[in-house]
């Protein structure tokens, strides 16, 4: 495999939650979040004990790298901004875990620390993640952040359409900047996300289902 | 005398029908008084993962019937069960449970 490969795979694999949707749920909460783009898929669920808190298992798989790691996140609220016709939320994310860099049985402490920040109306949305990890061999600081824009207004339990940009920098890659148009559908407890990375030729598959 | 006081009987009788319906209200199977709603004004709804987390949270309290969360209008309509009642306060605690801010509590608002 190229290095260039080698590195843009490690890149991806440490990005674990690129802002596609708030981590901690209400007390007492579920959440199922699954991201696939090409490159790597993630499945973190987690259960919230209370409304700035969640802790779950996290395990994401690298499909260039084969590369996998599994550990438990969690998630803090460190601060919302409730406002009339807003929400903002200020996160705080750990990880920790083992990483099992080439699948081939041996297996290494991985942990990751991130913070993420986003705003919303219910025309518009923006949000921004930083996360540094440190999966055994790599180690790697990621940025993400994402604009979006309600085309129109629904009503609870209608369909919600948004249309986003998704804009991701990995600093290590060959390509250190990607785009990723995409469309995300959120209708009750359930919320899909469908895009495409120009420069990786990759489609982004994510959901998250919150009971 | 006893056919004066089977006339009165006969005659009280026949009215009793029309009483009944001229005055309903009189019944004894009338149905029990409906439960209090509340109109909330909340802060930080702007999406269905919103909505959820406080039909779920309020939904849970004994008192409550039914929840209804308008999103254009930032309210939460509260349906009690009948006798039941939610003063401010425990809303307050339910709405800061699903994770956002009460602003103001309406009584007694009609259907």
């Amino acid at each position: 495999m190229p290095p260039r490969y080698l590195a843009a795979g490690l890149a991806l694999a440490a990005l674990a939650a690129p802002a596609s949707a708030r981590p901690v749920s209400y007390e007492g909460g579920w959440t199922l979040m699954q991201e696939n783009n090409g490159m790597y898929s993630s499945v973190h669920a987690h259960y919230s004990p209370t409304a700035t808190d969640s802790i779950g298992l996290y395990v994401e798989q690298n499909w260039d790298m084969d590369q996998t790691f599994t550990g438990l996140q969690y998630n803090r609220l460190v601060r919302r901004w409730n406002a009339p016709d807003s929400q903002g939320n200020l996160y705080f994310k750990l990880g920790a875990g083992a990483v099992d860099p080439f699948e081939d049985g041996e297996t290494e402490l991985g942990s990751f620390a991130g913070v993420a920040a986003d705003w919303e109306t219910r025309r518009v949305f923006v949000s921004y993640d930083v996360r540094a990890s440190d999966f055994g061999a790599d180690e790697s600081l990621s940025h993400a952040a994402r604009l979006g824009v309600a085309p129109y207004v629904a009503e609870f339990g209608e369909l919600h359409t948004w249309a986003m940009v998704q804009v991701e920098n990995h600093p290590e890659a060959d390509k250190p900047v990607t785009v990723t148009p995409l469309l995300r559908f959120f209708k009750g407890p359930l919320l899909v996300e469908a895009g495409y990375t120009l420069e990786e030729e990759e489609f982004l598959l994510n959901w998250t289902w919150r009971f | 005398m006893k056919l004066l006081k089977t006339l009165a009987l006969a005659a009280a009788l026949s009215t009793a029908p029309l009483a009944a319906l001229a005055s309903p209200e009189t019944s004894t199977m009338a149905e029990p008084a409906p439960g209090e709603i509340l109109m909330a004004k909340v802060n930080g709804l702007v999406c269905d993962f919103c909505a959820q987390s406080i039909r779920k949270i309020v939904g849970k309290d004994e008192a409550v019937q039914k929840v209804y969360v308008d999103l254009s209008k930032g309210q939460v309509r509260v349906d009690l069960k009948p006798g039941k009642s939610l003063d401010d306060a425990a809303l307050e605690k339910l709405i800061r449970k699903a994770g956002y801010s009460l602003v103001s509590v309406d009584r007694n608002v009609a259907k």
